[in-house]
């Protein structure tokens, strides 16, 4: 609020100095947010390639593994599930784009060969070692997914929180000290005016007490020189007439 | 760049949903059937998500409208471990809602209408 403010001019240059900060701090979210809508353009798009393969793999894994259920049984295809030895392993790397940290997802060990699989070559037939590889397959697919989504719901976040704090400044704080800044500036006027007015009335004053004892001054002297002439015409006469008194 | 722990894949949903995983060596799994979902599948999922040891997990689609709105809400915003949803939809119903807050237009929706153009 404006009225909380102290209408001082340390005050004044203080607003003036927060004032200058802010937009320039506006200025650079509002840049850092554009920058951010663009890079996750791009991420968007890699990510609907990616789900478009996804939703692919997933369609020829589940007609392979239905393919394996019908041919082997759903026990023998659980009981390959069992045996595997070899577990898929995943390791994140942090990359920074535009001040967010997005993954950068590696894997490993999952696409293994016959032997890596644990339920050996005959134990197994070739319809569950396709439906193994299409699984295989899929997971590298849901690992690349995972790494972009991540990316995406980190870069939104971030966007969200740059573009509330841009509002933040742009609808609040600086409205706010533009608002004290113009508040002060008018008592400052107001308090000069007032001041000078003063100054004015106090001149006025003075001058007129001046005015009114030169006045004055100026009436005793003449009534002082007139009783000195009143005074010396009586001395001549009584000099020249012979006055009592002298003898 | 800094590089995380070691850390595994998991999947959740019914025994049918995760058999193809296991089958591709993933060890961390829920089995959770179909009848039982309502009930368990809140505290599978949640179990898995607090696991340390697991970095990406796997749902269905269609399970996620088992889950309590809290734990839709963590399945839909964790980045640690990432939910992955694969099946019926396109597995961005959440995410979409997400772009529209933060970028203020509906850009999956102007997917597809250019897809349907094309």
């Amino acid at each position: 609020m404006a009225k909380d403010v102290k209408p001082t001019r340390k005050n004044l240059m203080a607003i003036e100095d927060r004032i200058d900060l802010s937009e320039r701090g506006h200025g650079t979210l509002e840049k850092k947010r554009d920058g951010l809508i663009m890079e996750f353009m791009d991420i968007l798009d890699k990510a609907q390639d990616v789900r478009g393969e996804l939703s692919d793999d997933y369609e020829q894994a589940q007609k392979k593994i239905n393919m394996a259920r019908a041919m082997e049984g759903d026990v023998a295809v659980r009981g390959a599930a069992a045996a595997l030895q070899e577990h898929p392993e995943i390791t994140t790397e942090s990359k920074n784009i535009m001040g967010v940290v997005v993954p950068q997802i590696e894997s490993s060990r999952v696409s293994k060969s016959l032997d890596q699989r644990g339920y050996g070559i005959m134990g197994s037939s070739a319809r569950i070692d396709e439906a193994a590889e299409a699984y295989e397959d899929l997971l590298e697919s849901i690992i690349l997914a995972a790494e972009v989504e991540t990316a995406m719901k980190k870069m939104l976040r971030e966007i969200e929180t740059t573009k509330r704090r841009v509002n933040a400044l742009e609808f609040k704080l600086l409205p706010e000290l533009y608002e004290n800044q113009e508040y002060i500036e008018q008592k400052l006027e107001e308090q000069e005016r007032e001041e000078t007015f003063r100054l004015k009335k106090i001149k006025e004053k003075k001058e007129a007490e001046e005015k009114a004892e030169k006045a004055e001054q100026e009436a005793a002297e003449a009534a002082a020189s007139a009783d000195e002439a009143v005074s010396g015409d009586e001395l001549e006469q009584s000099t020249a007439g012979g006055l009592p008194g002298g003898d | 760049m800094s590089r995380s722990q070691s850390q595994e894949i998991a999947v959740v949903g019914s025994p049918e949903f995760t058999t193809g995983f296991r089958l591709a060596g993933v060890r961390r799994f829920e089995n959770i059937p179909d009848d039982e979902k309502s009930e368990d599948l809140d505290d599978a999922v949640t179990n898995v998500i607090d696991d340390e040891g697991v970095g990406i997990v796997i749902m269905h689609d269609g399970d996620l409208e088992y889950l309590s709105r809290n734990v839709r809400q963590t399945v839909e915003t964790s980045v640690e471990p990432v939910v992955v949803t694969i099946g019926s939809g396109t597995g961005g119903g959440g995410l979409r809602d997400q772009i529209k807050r933060a970028i203020g237009i509906d850009l999956m929706d102007e997917e597809e209408e250019t897809e349907d153009q094309e």
